[in-house]
């Protein structure tokens, strides 16, 4: 049931959200925002977050600086932007008048 | 041994098999077909490309520096495929071309009716139709015979202009796409996955039914339910099998990054195919011709047989044609003017050259050893010449 395309549809709707939530705070590096979701209902591929993250940098809500690393080559780290964490703001205000909603909708 | 390709992941150099700088390649392609028209394309790109160095790095140390068909498939499916937003931001491009879809799944491709040569008996043409309707291809041929006898030949016809008008189907994408399957690395990893699944689940119940005999009979007949369930989609995907097992053997690679051909030879390649196609397609019609005759009048070109009845000599009709015909489509493979064929050339020509050997050590050998067919030959070169001297004699 869970992998109904419904379903589907409304997770990947979620995605820019939690990774917006995952990346609030500290900066962040991409393969530690898909460790995150890993073994939860949002698992992420790569080929999935890096356009996703190209597409939020793109459009102000992120930003990366790039890091050196111990093994291989440097790394971008992303943070948020101050747009990004407006939005983030935004989304999560709109979340829980969802949730609200759905359970006074509700038996 | 095995040949290994070197390639350059966000400037690393790794060493691929063959095999798995195929599939590689392909993804790649995919992704960057996912991502036309994204502004950051180059970007994401490099970003999948340093992600999937960091997975092959994990398979690599100091006694190990080659990645293997099996690595790079667990690689690619780690990944995922590439998909765009869904929003305007990033273009979403024609999901047709994408291959792969914003909620992971591959849509069916679009079917498409090819010819395909492998296992055909004249061109391909049956074998196209019978991969189309997922139908028996000897159910085609023998619906084609009738048709043919039932409309006076005019089905013949239909084959002919078939025959002419249709593509081969030459990569195993194009053969996939006759049977209307996704062919994809991921497509194909989640098959085996599926079939291993299945066969994990027949092999725990083995063990869990072994100890009482009375449910063995229970246990059997659940194994045959999912050994048929198996076995008839193993023959749904055979095309694509076929596909991969005649790419091994005619090394008709999925569109490996294609040298370009020297115009002087591309020109040399193209009038080679053109000239062998004249002459395949004139070997065709004489044969068609010849087959008409015989079954018209019982006689090849008012030539009754010798002691030959009309089946045998039909089959011998069929066999030949085949014999003669093989060499040359390999020769004619060999002047491909597809990019795709220009890496494999040597192959085909060799392919062609052995064809031939063989054909003339056959005619050799049954001239020597038997009667019947050495009359068979004494008579026939003496029509031709007859004919020849009849062609010739008015032009001197």
């Amino acid at each position: 049931m869970l992998d109904e395309p419904k379903l589907q549809a409304l997770r990947k709707g979620f995605l820019e959200f939690l990774v917006l939530r995952i990346i609030q705070g500290s900066s962040v590096y991409s393969a530690d925002i898909l460790k995150r979701l890993a073994g939860t209902e949002f698992a992420t591929q790569e080929g999935t977050l890096y356009p996703l993250l190209s597409r939020l940098r793109r459009e102000g809500l992120l930003d990366y600086a790039w890091q050196e690393s111990d093994s291989g080559p440097p790394r971008k780290y992303y943070r948020l932007t101050e747009a990004g964490a407006n939005r983030l703001a935004e989304f999560n205000v709109y979340w829980t008048r969802i949730q609200q909603t759905i359970s006074s909708l509700g038996g | 041994m095995r040949p290994v390709i070197a390639v350059s992941l966000n400037g690393r150099a790794y060493q691929l098999e063959d095999e798995a700088h195929r599939a590689l390649a392909q993804y790649l392609d995919t992704a960057e077909r996912a991502l036309a028209g994204n502004p950051d394309r180059v970007e994401i790109i490099a970003d999948l490309e340093q992600a999937i160095a960091d997975k092959c790095d994990r398979f690599l140390n100091a006694h190990k520096t080659v990645l293997t068909q099996t690595e790079i498939a667990l690689v690619i499916e780690q990944m995922g495929p590439v998909e765009t937003g869904t929003d305007g931001a990033a273009a979403t491009p024609d999901p047709q071309q994408t291959g792969a879809h914003r909620d992971g799944t591959t849509p069916a491709p679009p079917k498409r009716l090819y010819q395909i040569s492998a296992g055909a008996l004249l061109s391909g043409v049956c074998a196209g139709l019978a991969v189309y309707f997922d139908v028996d291809v000897t159910l085609v041929r023998l619906l084609f015979v009738i048709a043919a006898i039932l409309t006076g030949g005019l089905a013949v016809l239909v084959y002919l202009a078939m025959m002419f008008i249709l593509p081969y189907a030459n990569t195993p994408e194009e053969v996939a796409a006759a049977a209307g399957l996704p062919f994809n690395a991921r497509a194909l990893i989640e098959q085996w996955k599926r079939k291993a699944a299945r066969f994990a689940d027949a092999a725990a119940y083995a063990a869990r039914r072994q100890g009482s005999s009375a449910e063995h009979a229970r246990w059997h007949a659940e194994w045959r339910r999912a050994r048929a369930q198996w076995r008839s989609e193993w023959r749904k995907n055979r095309p694509e099998w076929h596909a991969r097992r005649w790419h091994s053997w005619n090394a008709t690679a999925p569109p490996p990054p294609p040298p370009p051909l020297p115009p002087a030879a591309a020109f040399l390649s193209g009038l080679g195919w053109a000239v062998l196609g004249i002459l395949v397609a004139l070997i065709t019609l004489a044969w068609l011709v010849a087959l008409l005759s015989l079954l018209a009048t019982g006689a090849l070109f008012g030539w009754s047989l010798p002691h030959l009845p009309l089946w045998a000599a039909i089959l011998v009709l069929i066999v030949l044609y085949q014999l003669v015909l093989s060499p040359l489509r390999a020769l004619r493979y060999a002047h491909s003017p597809h990019l795709y064929a220009y890496r494999y050339r040597s192959h085909a020509l060799a392919d062609a050259l052995v064809g031939l050997a063989i054909l003339a050590l056959l005619v050799w050998l049954l001239d020597h050893h038997l009667p019947a067919v050495e009359h068979v030959l004494s008579v026939l070169s003496e029509r031709l010449s007859s004919l020849w001297r009849q062609v010739a004699a008015p032009s001197r």
